[in-house]
């Protein structure tokens, strides 16, 4: 086989092989996150504030959990030079861990988003809400991705610390942000779903993020020569 | 003749510390080299790089006719990998890696491994960190061995096991080598093990290769001569000496290019030879690095 090409099948099996190690991670956090979407449905203030940071901690906790197991703890526990000796390149290697933690993420994160943007669509809820809610989702996605290209190319518990704090602390600051923009703030808190030039900007720009982060990961993980 | 399966060809690799020197050898298939250094010298560095893990700043590489780097996907379809340093995954069962490294190689001989399993003592079903060192090294030389590889790589497999778990592990290689065409690369700093299931050693100080040859010539060219010399004569000037030890009267000289013939050239020289000690291969490896490291200080 050609150097440059790729072993899909091989990818496969790795993408399979990292779900099977952190399945109970996924399932676990799927009823954790269905746990604090219920909170809301008490109709109270306090409640949607702790229901946000509840599921925050769960969506972003799950990604940086993820990535952390998957890629620093390879080298840190090891394991990465049993799967170096099988058959495989760092390109097979490289795109099955991005594959990997992406696909694997996108399940909770898919259920809890859209039970999210679920329960905002109920009757009597604020639906003004459902853009910035989509955004926000839309964010955690785009900094799992930072997260897993932190792992991925430093390799290091400490790179991927760095890489969590700068996420936690980013999506508070652009939280404020967009829901500051005049876009998105006037049509918030209305009973209508307004899905503006502004939000939708945002919205796109979010999802352009993440194939730039884990295509940059790919490129520069593919130009590496030492792998242990 | 058999073919070369593996050739280095004037390999380095320069490190901020380190340098791994212009490494040249050729392993015949069906032989069994044991690489020897201390910890530091360089033996995982020449691994990785024969396993395609890292990339030599110089020189060329061939595994079993595959290029290195470039063609390490094809060439690990064949080798068989234990490294002292390498760990499988400690939340999943020996059965979860059988079945997933069965899944990659399709010559995964199933009643090979099963007659493994019952050979080493180990419960498929028993999750990896639940297994002590000794049966993790197991584990990890069942999985290598049970996809019948051409070229077995073991990079000090017994480094940190017990006797016993040593013992079943080495008696393991020796029936390995049962097949005349697997070929097998012995990485350790314990000489005791290499020198028994070995045909040729490979010694590397500094990340240098210092001595490649056949153990048995290696074993037959040292040797330890206790001489007793007379107060008039002189030390004889023998070839290959590499230590002089003992007092003036009575000289332990090691030379590592002993012929019978050296004998009667100390009797000419008026020299009685005592005694003729073979020596063993921790022996000679310590001499052999530390008349080198006389001449070449770091």
């Amino acid at each position: 086989m050609n150097y440059a090409q790729v072993n899909y099948s091989m990818v496969r099996r790795l993408i399979l092989k990292d779900w099977y190690l952190n399945r109970w991670l996924i399932l676990g956090s799927i009823p954790a996150g269905l746990a604090a979407l219920a909170i809301i449905l008490t109709g109270k203030l306090i409640a949607l504030l702790i229901s946000i940071i509840l599921l925050c901690m769960v969506i972003i906790g799950v990604g940086a959990q993820l990535a952390t197991v998957t890629t620093v703890n390879e080298r840190k526990e090891q394991t990465l030079a049993f799967m170096m000796s099988l058959p495989l390149s760092w390109r097979e290697y490289t795109a099955a861990k991005i594959l990997a933690n992406l696909i694997i993420f996108l399940i909770p994160w898919l259920i809890i988003s859209a039970g999210a943007l679920g329960v905002l669509w109920l009757p009597g809820a604020t639906h003004g809400l459902i853009p910035f809610t989509a955004i926000m989702a839309v964010e955690m996605l785009v900094t799992t991705c930072l997260i897993i290209a932190a792992g991925l190319i430093t390799e290091s518990q400490a790179g991927t610390t760095v890489a969590i704090l700068c996420s936690s602390l980013g999506i508070n600051i652009l939280g404020f942000v967009f829901a500051h923009l005049r876009g998105i703030s006037a049509y918030m808190w209305g009973q209508q779903v307004h899905w503006s030039p502004t939000a939708l900007i945002v919205l796109l720009a979010e999802f352009a993020m993440v194939p730039l982060l884990l295509g940059l990961t790919f490129f520069i993980q593919s130009r590496k020569t030492d792998f242990l | 003749m058999s073919e070369v399966c593996v050739r280095f060809q004037g390999v380095s690799k320069k490190y901020p510390h380190f340098l791994l020197d212009n490494i040249s050898l050729e392993l015949p298939e069906g032989s069994i080299l044991g690489f020897i250094g201390a910890n530091g010298a360089g033996k995982s560095t020449t691994i990785r790089i024969l396993m395609g893990l890292v990339r030599q700043d110089k020189g060329a590489v061939q595994v079993l006719g595959h290029s290195m780097p470039a063609e390490q996907v094809a060439a690990k379809q064949k080798i068989g990998f234990v490294s002292e340093d390498m760990r499988l995954y400690g939340a999943a069962t020996l059965a979860w890696h059988m079945s997933f490294v069965a899944s990659i190689y399709p010559d995964w001989n199933q009643a090979y491994a099963d007659a493994l399993l019952r050979r080493f003592d180990l419960k498929p079903q028993q999750k990896i960190k639940g297994l002590s060192h000794g049966q993790r090294v197991k584990a990890a030389l069942l999985l290598a061995l049970a996809h019948q590889p051409r070229l077995l790589v073991l990079d000090e497999p017994t480094t940190g096991l017990d006797p016993v778990a040593r013992r079943e592990v080495l008696a393991e290689l020796m029936a390995v080598l049962a097949d005349e065409r697997r070929t097998i690369l012995f990485s350790s700093h314990n000489t005791l093990d290499v020198e028994q299931i070995s045909d040729r050693i490979a010694f590397i100080d500094r990340g240098r290769i210092i001595a490649f040859d056949e153990k048995e010539d290696l074993l037959d060219r040292w040797r330890r001569l206790r001489l007793v010399l007379p107060p008039s004569a002189v030390l004889p000037q023998l070839p290959g000496i590499v230590e002089v030890g003992g007092s003036d009267r009575l000289p332990v000289l090691t030379t590592s290019q002993f012929d019978p013939a050296v004998l009667s050239l100390c009797k000419d020289r008026g020299a009685t030879v005592q005694a003729v000690d073979s020596m063993t291969l921790e022996e000679i490896f310590v001499a052999n690095v530390q008349s080198r490291r006389e001449l070449q200080p770091a």
